[in-house]
């Protein structure tokens, strides 16, 4: 319509000057041509920063230094127990790009979180909306889960985002969604295939009758080892995070799913040792660029 | 001359050019259509989901809407005239029961449904699974049916068992598939698409009514089948006791919230399959340890992903108005909400295809006391939508009532 309006304008301008129109129609032709060109540009379209890039996160899940094989027992973790996983997912929130003078970028303020799902492929991919500045950037760091202020219950009305309820009498108003769902099997002790819920979220303070008193926040930071990168004006770097699964029960804290059972969500206790463990958990698996604009 | 060309070839192929290219933004300024139905819209009711399953063909509108539900409570929809040979939808939808036959139905023992008689099957042939909610069908993405066979990925269309052609018009996609198959399946209405579509292009009523709905008269499968989809996406659910409290409009007993608090915690473990959403299902699909042995012809979510993962799995249904819909489980099983919560205490059992969820499979459920029992079951209680099981929005037209079936 802006450009049927130009035109418009363009012709009855041409007209009331019709006595100079060999003088001027050349020039307001070419004029409505340019608007023709601006006026029907599509308004999502992303204004380019010349001087920036763009990023991509993948996110891949690994066992043991391979790529993870969903339903096969045949992992065995650090305490002994051998153990199969059959669905991972998380959630990823503020990434945030780190300068060597101490500046930080976060990413996606509006969004702030990213769902990752094993079962549904295309959310193994977060596409940065936000233009990145050409330069270094010496680290990357992440939330595991999601903050609790930002962690409101019932934000999420659609799955597969709204799937990940953590409930509200388990986590209060700032324990909106599970961190994580991690689900599948370990051997137990009398070598029966038993399920495991390896979830995290917001725990639970307990007085000697196990009544709820209070919430812990459980989420946690991680600054990416070997995470630092360049981006180029006009480049697309893709970056993959990995999360090793095995770390989530070896280090600091060999976590047992004998001792501690196939649910955690109303065991702090159980949960505090993943979110320990968890801090080594991610890794970068590459740095790529994708193309150049 | 170099005027000339300028402002007789180029200036107008610009504006064609123009308008050619503004099109995508400007669509409806350029209908000339004057057909223009009142757009229908699902309300917006805190907490519920707002990616609605509306296909592009088929917007809602008021006036599809109201066809609609004249065509859901209309047994000649089966082809049949007689008043003792008529099924509609609503003959095993009844809106009293959520939607659902439930146990009282007058001509469904249990809650067994079958379809009309035909000389192979004097009293009906079974319906091969019980039913399954179709209310907040509108806010489902996952597929259709106890395994999803009608999803929109499904590009198989048309029956050869049913005579069904593999046309369009005839997929498996959506709900307005489950028309044509509800119409010639033999253990529903038994009819065929022409038998069907003549019977009502023969009631007089139906012309005014297609024209307000798709601006002709002309009555065709594909308007029927659009119509009924766009009245069962209307049959929303927003308004139980549960949704109340949720909005801070009603409280809860402590009883019921008690039940609220085992249904939402690991101690009764309903919410990771049942509560993701205010929907009260996840719309995913599980084994939820209900058997040992599995047989492969049933009709379960590993016959349509070959996952062996998905062996003995059905979808989680929605547990609004669960008060109502008896029997429960994909083969009706269980007949009370006593013996549901009894199953997944202390009747869970193993096998291999087992979905991980259940992690209380190998204590053989999670072990309530009666006294949680009852609470979980006053909870459950609280799923009742009474506004939406009484609401004439959704009920049978008054001139229907003799021709609907029930």
């Amino acid at each position: 319509m802006n450009f049927i309006m130009s035109n418009m304008c363009f012709y009855f301008i041409v007209n009331i000057k019709n006595r100079s129109m060999i003088k001027y129609h050349d020039l307001l032709f070419l004029l409505g041509l340019m608007f023709m060109i601006t006026s029907c540009k599509n308004h999502d379209d992303h204004e380019s920063d010349f001087d920036s890039g763009k990023l991509i996160f993948t996110f891949e899940h690994f066992a043991d230094g391979q790529e993870l094989v969903f339903d096969d027992m045949k992992y065995t973790n650090a305490a002994g127990n051998q153990y199969e996983v059959t669905e991972i997912q998380w959630f990823i929130s503020d990434i945030t790009l780190n300068k060597r003078n101490g500046d930080k970028l976060l990413l996606d303020e509006e969004k702030f979180a990213h769902y990752v799902d094993t079962n549904i492929p295309e959310t193994n991919k977060w596409i940065i909306e936000d233009d990145i500045p050409a330069g270094e950037y010496t680290s990357i760091s992440m939330t595991f889960g999601i903050k609790g202020e930002k962690n409101k219950p019932l934000m999420y009305t659609d799955p597969p985002e709204s799937n990940m309820l953590w409930p509200v009498n388990l986590g209060g108003e700032q324990g909106g969604y599970h961190y994580m769902k991690l689900n599948g099997f370990w051997k137990n002790k009398d070598a029966q295939r038993e399920p495991f819920n390896f979830h995290l979220g917001v725990g639970q303070e307990r007085d000697v009758e196990n009544n709820i008193t209070g919430f812990i926040q459980n989420w946690f930071e991680v600054e990416l080892p070997a995470s630092s990168f360049s981006i180029e004006p006009n480049e697309t770097k893709s970056i993959a995070i990995r999360m090793n699964v095995e770390k989530w029960w070896d280090t600091p804290n060999i976590y047992n799913h004998d001792e501690i059972g196939g649910k955690i969500m109303q065991n702090q206790q159980a949960m505090k040792m993943g979110v320990e463990n968890g801090k080594s958990v991610f890794s970068i698996g590459s740095i790529g660029s994708v193309f150049e604009k | 001359m170099k005027r000339f060309i300028s402002f007789t070839i180029v200036f107008p192929a610009l504006i064609v050019l123009a308008i050619w290219s503004c099109v995508s933004d400007n669509e409806e300024n350029f209908q000339t259509d004057t057909f223009s139905p009142t757009p229908y819209t699902i309300p917006e009711t805190a907490y519920f989901p707002r990616n609605l399953n509306i296909p592009a063909d088929n917007p809602m509108t008021v006036e599809g809407v109201e066809l609609g539900r004249y065509l859901f409570y209309d047994g000649r929809l089966s082809g049949n005239t007689s008043k003792d040979m008529l099924m509609s939808c609503a003959t095993c939808h009844i809106q009293e029961n959520g939607f659902e036959a439930g146990l009282d139905h007058p001509k469904f023992t249990d809650g067994k449904t079958f379809g009309l008689p035909s000389e192979e099957f004097p009293e009906g042939l079974p319906t091969t699974n019980y039913m399954l909610p179709i209310v907040n069908a509108v806010y489902n993405h996952n597929g259709y049916l106890w395994n999803g066979f009608v999803h929109e990925s499904n590009d198989y269309q048309g029956s050869d068992e049913q005579n069904v052609p593999a046309v369009r018009d005839f997929h498996f996609k959506n709900i307005e598939s489950l028309v044509w198959m509800s119409i010639t399946s033999p253990h529903e209405m038994n009819s065929t698409i022409e038998r069907s579509v003549a019977a009502i292009d023969a009631i007089p009523m139906y012309k005014e009514k297609f024209k307000a709905a798709f601006g002709t008269e002309e009555i065709t499968y594909d308007r029927i089948s659009k119509a009924i989809a766009q009245y069962v996406r209307s049959i929303v659910s927003h308004n139980s006791k549960f949704h109340k409290y949720l909005r801070q409009e009603a409280e809860l007993t402590v009883q019921e919230k008690r039940g609220h608090d085992l249904f939402f915690s690991e101690d009764a473990d309903c919410f990771h399959c049942h509560g993701g959403s205010i929907l009260m299902t996840t719309n995913e699909y599980f084994n939820n340890a209900k058997d040992r042995v599995f047989n492969m012809e049933d009709h379960d979510r590993h016959a349509i992903t070959g996952d062996p993962m998905d062996i003995g799995a059905y979808r989680a249904p929605s547990l609004i108005n669960i008060e109502l819909t008896a029997p429960y489980m994909h083969d009706g099983r269980f007949k009370s909400l006593d013996e549901i919560i009894d199953f997944y205490s202390e009747g869970l059992v193993y096998s291999d295809f087992v979905h991980p969820l259940m992690k209380n499979v190998r204590q053989q459920g999670v072990q309530l006391d009666e006294e949680d029992k009852a609470a979980l079951k006053a909870f459950l209680l609280t799923l009742t939508d009474h506004e939406l099981i009484k609401s004439p929005q959704y009920a049978c037209p008054d001139e229907l009532k003799e021709w609907s079936g029930q």
